[in-house]
């Protein structure tokens, strides 16, 4: 250790920090009853948080009548898709509630990111931007597409095309979507992996932290988004896109 | 303390069986970092309590996923920061970090060492401002690693960063505070 580096240890020594509060009682206070959660068999690692693209948002949701009115479910990994009566009230489209992370820097056009693998769709070429962000259950990572060259802004996102990347380990049903009546869903397949398509009318994108508090964090809406699993990454692309065109995308992607 | 880690995991382990005296072990143990973590970031007391209080509670849901026998507190950190981030981005506040030397060290009840003894205050001051000075990656970097006394492992953990850009990041902002101070290195 230099001469530097021993005087700043010892100035963080003498830093007057505020005095940090005991927040024992307010957390127990706060904490329900222990959550079971299920563990997923054979892969438990996998996945994750489409919603945490809306983690900060203080949008409080609605949720509860639409919860008891699930209509149809869908399951793809650590991601479910329920058809619910009506949407709960998030906001249409801010920028804040992208959240996407801290901005990465791009190295001859690739995110500057510690992943085991980062898929940067060859369809598209290089991000115009990226951004990256810690979670609890692993790495969240958003390649940002500016509008151009025959994609439209999206009315949700205010940007072209979002290729997000969800690599960590979650159990089942931490990441919730709710599509109402004007929304389609189709199983779809891209390549040899299973993948979702939402298509026709904006969705919910929730991210909840167990079952007793569901929805308890915010969401936003999204447009049409194609969500696959590629084995231990979820893959969301989301734009105004059409189905050959999001699954051309995702066909392209490459570590 | 060579058992702590077992003493951490057999805490993570009851907690996760809804034993929530054994989280406020846990809680106890590591609140004080988390909070110094969440004000570096955040530049607020206020908003650093609730981060903190925020992040426990959604780590305790979020028990299940901690990687058994893995240390505890980078997991925490990682969670602390992205709440504390989160509370800076929607305040849309402040660069600076809000720290400043303890006035006099010597009239705390904590005897500092001999050698904070010796680094006279006018130094520390002067220490200080340049690294308040630097670029905000630069300070973080240098902040958790100095101020805090966090790990590399830690500090990438709570900046999200990769680990090999903590290490670049520190001797680039190390260099720059030489470069401010007109020392060598």
């Amino acid at each position: 250790m230099t001469d530097l580096e021993r005087a700043l240890r010892l100035v963080g020594e003498d830093l007057a920090f505020p005095e940090a509060p005991d927040v024992t009682e307010a957390v127990l206070a706060r904490l329900g009853p222990p959550t079971r959660r299920r563990l997923p068999g054979s892969r438990r690692v996998l996945v994750v948080a489409l919603a945490a693209l809306a983690l900060a948002l203080a949008a409080a949701l609605a949720v509860p009548p639409a919860r008891t009115a699930i209509l149809d479910f869908f399951g793809l990994g650590g991601a479910t898709v329920q058809r619910v009566e009506t949407l709960p009230a998030v906001p249409r489209s801010t920028s804040r509630a992208l959240d996407l992370g801290r901005p990465v820097r791009l190295l001859d056009g690739r995110p500057d990111v510690e992943l085991p693998e980062v898929l940067v769709p060859r369809a598209l070429g290089p991000p115009d931007a990226a951004y990256a962000s810690a979670e609890s259950y692993g790495t969240r990572l958003t390649l940002v597409y500016a509008p151009g060259d025959g994609v439209p802004e999206s009315p949700y996102t205010g940007v072209g095309i979002l290729v997000g990347q969800f690599v960590g380990e979650a159990d089942e049903g931490l990441v919730d979507k709710l599509v109402a009546g004007g929304t389609r869903v189709r199983r779809v397949r891209v390549g040899p992996y299973p993948a979702l398509w939402l298509e026709g009318g904006p969705h919910a994108v929730l991210f909840h932290g167990d079952d007793e508090a569901v929805f308890a964090d915010a969401g936003r809406l999204a447009g049409n988004t194609l969500l696959v699993e590629r084995d231990d990454v979820l893959v969301r692309i989301e734009g105004e896109l059409d189905r050959g065109r999001a699954i051309a995308i995702a066909e392209s992607l490459r570590p | 303390m060579e058992d702590r880690p077992l003493a951490e995991g057999d805490l993570v382990a009851q907690a996760l069986q809804g034993d929530t005296r054994a989280y406020g072990t846990l809680i106890r143990e590591h609140q004080t970092m988390a909070f110094r973590t969440a004000y570096l970031i955040t530049g607020s007391a206020a908003d650093a309590e609730d981060a903190v209080q925020d992040a426990f509670v959604k780590a305790y849901r979020a028990l299940a996923r901690f990687r058994r026998g893995e240390p505890f507190r980078p997991w925490l950190l990682a969670i602390v920061a992205n709440e504390a981030r989160n509370r800076r981005r929607s305040a849309g506040r402040r660069e600076r970090l809000a720290l400043r030397a303890a006035e006099d060290p010597l009239s705390g009840g904590a005897v500092p060492s001999p050698e904070a003894a010796l680094l006279a205050s006018e130094r520390r001051e002067e220490l200080l401002a340049a690294v308040e000075a630097l670029g905000e990656d630069d300070r973080l970097a240098l902040a958790c690693r100095y101020f805090l006394g966090l790990s590399e492992e830690e500090t990438a953990a709570a900046l999200g960063w990769r680990r090999g850009t903590v290490k670049s990041r520190t001797s680039r902002a190390l260099e720059r505070l030489r470069t401010r101070l007109g020392v060598e290195a």
